[in-house]
């Protein structure tokens, strides 16, 4: 059985405007939330859905229909996230813990934007720490959790986007369930 | 059991993994440590809060979901250039078979330009002294006596004598007298296909060679 999405990319492919318009429905509020944990950044969020969007529209016709629609399209938008990541500052290893804040890398540096979806609304002190714990994740464990908790792949489905064996993952999961377990011992 | 282990069976178990008969095993450990058991309900604890944080407080409202859309399509490039027609995306999806193909083309072509081409008298054998050689005619005379194999190319072949061998004519014509003797097969190529054969087996027999 063909599904929806690879259906739609068909016809999209044909021309069908509205088809790729579905496309875009089906998935536009997913990626957005998704780039938003991952970046902390809504103008970044928007930016990359978009760019994911016109990835999706000018690879159409590579796009493999034995291959499950959303894991192409996910790995598309964690691929533009982690190149953001990056990008951010390109002098130095964000992932380098800095050496005058214990558990401090460059991710805790960046001044996050005003305009969060969470700064309207109130947040009690745990949600805030939590909130802090996740922004301050390394990129690779990120792109990961976000995977994981917020889509709900299994891990076979993150080594399917993510492009790395399933052993890769779960000492990923490992590793950024207990960098979050610490940034949240003392505090809750 | 070791705390070490105790900690990657709690990973295992709360990504779903563990073994049944394991969880035993770590359910004892949790009893007997109290450091593992509150590790256990540390992590216990990230997970739900992870999750909630996750799921919840995000909050995007129609209004503004309708103009991302709306940007994302009209960000799409107004023309698409037409690369969807069945040739190319075939050739695209069998990379190997269009490589094999063009190559296959090619190497034909170039045979089938070879055998126009070449319309010059070709003798060839490894005993060719006492063969006569006229105009585009190549004649045993009565009474010699050849050894080993005779090839012309693109020219008659008028045996009248001894061939102690293979007598192949390409493109040409073969005259065989009654007293001529030829001990081996007599072959006759005008065919492209059969020339085409004829060169393949015979590079590939001098390969072995």
């Amino acid at each position: 059985m063909i599904s929806v999405e690879a259906r739609l990319a068909r016809l999209a492919l044909q021309g069908d405007q509205r088809a790729f318009a579905e496309i875009v429905e089906l998935y536009q509020d997913k990626l957005y939330h998704m780039a938003y944990r991952m970046l902390y950044n809504r103008q970044e969020a928007e930016d990359v859905v978009q760019d994911v969007f016109l990835r999706v529209y000018k690879n159409l016709e590579r796009y493999d229909a034995t291959m499950k629609f959303s894991t192409w399209i996910y790995r598309i938008a964690t691929n533009l996230c982690i190149d953001r990541l990056r990008k951010r500052k390109p002098v130095y290893s964000l992932d380098a813990e800095s050496g005058e804040h214990e558990g401090l890398d460059g991710y805790a540096m960046i001044p996050s934007d005003n305009r969060t979806p969470e700064s309207e609304l109130l947040l009690s002190d745990t949600q805030r720490i939590i909130h802090q714990a996740i922004a301050t994740l390394p990129a690779k464990y990120k792109s990961v959790m976000v995977l994981r908790y917020l889509e709900e792949l299994s891990l076979q489905e993150i080594g399917d986007v993510l492009e790395m064996p399933v052993t890769t993952v779960k000492t990923r999961v490992h590793r950024g369930r207990e960098f979050l377990r610490k940034k949240l011992e003392h505090k809750l | 059991m070791n705390c070490n282990v105790a900690v990657m069976l709690m990973h295992d178990y709360l990504d779903d993994e563990l073994p049944h008969d394991d969880i035993a095993g770590l359910k004892a450990h949790l009893d007997s440590c109290p450091a593992c058991r509150t590790r256990m309900e540390q992590l216990e604890q990230t997970e739900a809060l992870t999750h909630r944080m996750m799921d919840t407080h995000f909050v995007v409202t129609a209004e503004q979901s309708s103009q991302l859309t709306q940007r994302i399509m009209s960000s799409l490039p107004v023309k698409r250039r037409r690369t969807g027609s069945g040739f190319s995306r075939w050739v695209r999806n069998h990379p190997a078979v269009s490589v094999a193909a063009v190559f296959v083309l090619v190497m034909f072509s170039s045979f089938l330009a070879m055998w126009q081409q070449d319309s010059q008298l070709a003798v060839r054998g490894p005993d060719l002294a006492e063969v006569v050689i006229k105009g585009d005619t190549v004649t045993v005379p009565a009474g010699a006596h050849i050894n080993g194999d005779l090839t012309v190319e693109n020219g008659k072949a008028n045996v009248l004598g001894e061939v102690d061998g293979d007598v192949t004519v390409i493109s040409g014509s073969l005259y065989e007298a009654s007293t001529a003797h030829i001990s081996g097969e007599v072959k006759q190529i005008d065919q492209a296909l059969d020339w085409f054969w004829y060169k393949v087996t015979t590079s590939i027999s001098s390969l072995a060679y």
